[in-house]
């Protein structure tokens, strides 16, 4: 083997001196390089959307929707209307790429925090050791995951009240706009989104070809794991299924129908049950209502209240 | 591996220097700072093949690291030294990577920053030290002539394969006498 030539003392020694040279030069001058550049700028990008909303903004009434569009398409506008006959209020999200996985973090803890659910937490706890297995078996490494699988479990816990953690639900806001929880929820999400999808290739593959003629290897390299990718059909089943929680999206495009009556379309996102409990009477045929609602407008999510 | 053995010995018989670089981790104590402690046990528990890396002494944030030309390649016999520059928002945010070594290749500038998607837009914290130096030791065999860092390689690799691997060799012989 050609490999066997290499002088291991010659680069040890190297080692030695190479290790002197470079505590002087580094960390310095790194912004000369065009793929620094670009990373800057879009870097930049992000800072400008950040002074404009927080990762999670404040809840709205949703004449706040209708004021975006007062000069707008009066198809959306009517659409509106007839979402407030159902919906009382909007929270929005930041356009960055990560605005799916915060709206269902931001939504997912306020319905704890207000139901008090313990009976879905212990629920969503065994999923998420589910997905915790599912990471191992296909060969990750524990601590490359472990610390945001912590830190959601942590912010579940925190928002059922009476421990020594419990926070109010203005400290979940807060925490909703902190890069050091929020982006690690956010990761968390991600993970587990990529586990589902890969655990499932062949399930998943079809509608990734569909979406991006690629591999499923591929795209959640591409398009699952790295922050700031935006999220599609696929990432929400994935999800959806993968923690055991439906998800409702309401759609809001020009889209109308040629009866001329206004309605909006929606899709709820019903995990698959493994094993789907066997219906005694028809009265036991429970319909699962989501309670988590997203509106939807192409490129973007944002959370909608119920009346 | 041999090649492994005059960074640091086996997993469990750490020396003096890595008892203080572990101390200070410790002290530190931020995630990015414990993560880096966890990439390192895994690179010596488990260090993938023609890899090497550890942080620099009583630098966590610092890492000098040795990639060698994969075998059977124009870069076979290769040991080139790279470093990579932590910020404490990692793992959200990838290192700067960037050759010590002189280099000649497609996608690696002049100044040895590295043009790999996965250390810029498609980071994910999925990838420790080990993986990203993995996909840097790939990126050598396997240059992606879409983006080009150095015009001169990348037009030598798609038109005159002899004369590229000609420099290809130059620069792994350079790789043995470098400073």
């Amino acid at each position: 083997m050609e490999n066997d030539k290499k002088p291991n003392n010659v680069v040890d020694d190297e080692m030695e001196k190479w290790d002197i040279n470079l505590s002087i030069d580094v960390g310095e001058e790194w912004s000369n390089y065009r793929d620094d550049e670009v990373m800057q700028q879009h870097n930049a990008i992000q800072a400008v959307e950040a002074g404009k909303l927080p990762y999670v903004g404040d809840k709205e009434p949703l004449s706040a929707l209708a004021a975006e569009y007062q000069s707008g398409s009066p198809v959306l506008l009517e659409k509106i209307k007839v979402l407030g006959q159902n919906y009382a209020a909007i929270r929005r999200t930041r356009g960055d790429g990560n605005c799916f996985f915060r709206c269902f973090m931001f939504s997912y803890l306020e319905h704890i925090m207000e139901s008090q659910d313990k009976t879905e937490v212990d629920r969503i706890k065994e999923n998420v050791e589910q997905c915790k297995k599912t990471l191992q078996g296909l060969g990750y490494a524990d601590f490359t995951f472990e610390d945001f699988f912590t830190l959601f479990l942590d912010q579940v816990n925190d928002v059922l009240q009476g421990n020594e953690t419990s926070i109010s639900h203005d400290e979940l806001v807060s925490r909703s706009r902190d890069q050091s929880v929020s982006d690690y929820v956010v990761m968390f999400f991600r993970f587990v989104t990529s586990g589902e999808i890969r655990r499932r290739s062949e399930f998943f593959e079809p509608f990734i070809m569909g979406l991006s003629n690629t591999t499923v290897e591929k795209f959640c390299k591409a398009s699952v794991e790295p922050m700031g990718e935006e999220s599609d059909h696929v990432h929400i089943t994935a999800l959806s299924d993968t923690l055991g929680v439906p998800i409702r999206v309401m759609y809001l495009d020009r889209s109308s129908s040629d009866s001329g009556t206004v309605s909006i379309n929606h899709h709820d996102f019903i995990p698959a049950i493994s094993d789907p409990p066997v219906a005694t009477n028809s009265d036991s045929v429970s319909v699962v209502e989501p309670f988590i609602t997203l509106l939807y407008r192409p490129g973007h999510y944002d959370i909608l209240y119920p009346k | 591996m041999q090649n492994q053995k005059y960074l640091f010995g086996h997993a469990d018989s750490y020396n003096h220097d890595e008892v203080l670089l572990f101390l200070e981790a410790v002290r530190m104590s931020t995630p990015a700072r414990k993560r880096l402690m966890r990439d390192f046990k895994r690179l010596q528990q488990d260090p993938p093949a023609g890899i090497s890396g550890a942080p620099q002494d009583n630098n966590i944030m610092l890492w000098n690291a040795v990639i060698f030309g994969p075998d059977d390649t124009p870069w076979d016999g290769g040991t080139f030294k790279l470093t990579l520059q932590f910020i404490e928002d990692y793992p959200n945010k990838p290192p700067t990577v960037r050759f010590v070594s002189r280099m000649f290749h497609p996608n690696i500038y002049a100044d040895g920053s590295i043009c790999l998607d996965i250390l810029q837009n498609q980071w994910s914290p999925i990838y420790d030290v080990a993986a990203i130096l993995t996909s840097i030791q790939s990126l050598l065999c396997d240059p992606n002539p879409n983006s080009p860092a150095n015009s001169e390689a990348a037009r030598m690799f798609s038109e005159n394969k002899r004369e590229y691997n000609r420099r290809v060799r130059d620069i792994v012989e350079q790789s043995w006498t470098a400073d």
